[in-house]
């Protein structure tokens, strides 16, 4: 573009370029240098705007496949264990079993074990093993099941942690059991450093004694990492699976 | 700098224009494939987790 303008003008004036020639040359180069610096902005723009359908559509899109994969493993796992194989139902190697949350719509979420990037990112939810040791329903202890899911992106797994409202169901299905709880209490902001939340006898939930409990963990506000939404569940029944796998009335 | 870039591609407009779409389109599956995995821990969006860091 600039060279073109000088050519033009060397044109118009043949004979007299020498004076001016350092103006013009000058002119050009800055001329080059704002539409460069234009095109690294407009550049940054696309690049931006990349991200975000990277991560709220195509991480959805790799975490969710992949969590179909793993889910598809522990079914096929579970079917093909005879009944009689007892205590080998704690296999946390690929996922412990399915969340069912009907208030969020989203079907079965895989369980595993941590809360890592690495397990979350696969779209699935994550029980805790750090700061607080989550408490495991199939072992009959009391204690808080806590567990942590994404909010946006990588599987969304918890989007619609808002929807869930006082007295929902959550279902815990295991290979021998589905553990319905129903939810208590609902911290819908905290501070992300609130690691209190997840103790085995969740006192900010409003509860005292020992108890079967829950704990949902997700970031709010949405798209972002501020704060932290919490919600608390409390075990209601165990419903033995059947051959079947009937799911328990609230699921249906 | 996409002038440049233009000028610099052999053929004629329609070649162009095709080794442009293959660039872009090399360009995105760089980003996503690398770039993105790699920045995103780097970005406050995705932590979900309480802890004591």
């Amino acid at each position: 573009m600039g060279v073109t303008t000088d050519q033009d003008e060397q044109t118009e004036v043949p004979g007299s370029d020498s004076p001016s020639m350092p103006r013009r040359r000058g002119r050009g180069r800055i001329a080059t240098a704002v539409s460069v610096f234009g095109e690294l902005l407009i550049t940054a723009g696309l690049v931006l705007g990349l991200f975000v359908v990277y991560s709220l559509w195509w991480t959805n899109v790799l975490a969710d496949r992949k969590a179909d994969r793993q889910g598809a493993q522990v079914r096929h796992h579970w079917a093909s264990a005879t009944p009689d194989s007892g205590p080998g139902a704690l296999d946390t190697g690929d996922g412990i079993g399915f969340l069912h949350v009907p208030a969020m719509g989203n079907g079965d979420v895989l369980v595993e074990k941590g809360t890592s990037t690495d397990v979350l990112n696969d779209g699935v939810a994550g029980y805790y093993t750090d700061p607080v040791k989550a408490t495991l329903p199939m072992t009959g202890k009391t204690g808080n099941f806590a567990l942590a899911a994404h909010r946006d992106g990588h599987g969304a797994k918890f989007h619609n942690i808002d929807k869930l409202q006082m007295g929902d169901p959550i279902v815990f299905e295991t290979r021998d059991n589905w553990y319905v709880y129903k939810v208590f209490a609902i911290l819908p902001q905290t501070s992300k450093y609130n690691v209190d939340v997840l103790t085995s006898v969740p006192k900010q939930a409003g509860v005292r004694k020992r108890g079967h409990y829950i704990t949902l963990t997700t970031c709010t506000p949405v798209f972002t990492s501020e704060y932290r939404y919490i919600v608390w569940g409390e075990l209601v029944r165990v419903d033995k699976v059947d051959s079947k796998r009937t799911p328990p009335k609230e699921l249906t | 700098m996409y002038g440049w870039i233009w000028r610099h591609l052999p053929g004629n407009a329609w070649v162009k224009a095709l080794i442009s779409l293959l660039l872009a389109l090399a360009v995105v599956y760089v980003l996503f494939q690398y770039v993105f995995p790699w920045a995103e821990p780097l970005l406050p969006f995705n932590d979900v987790t309480v802890n004591n860091q």
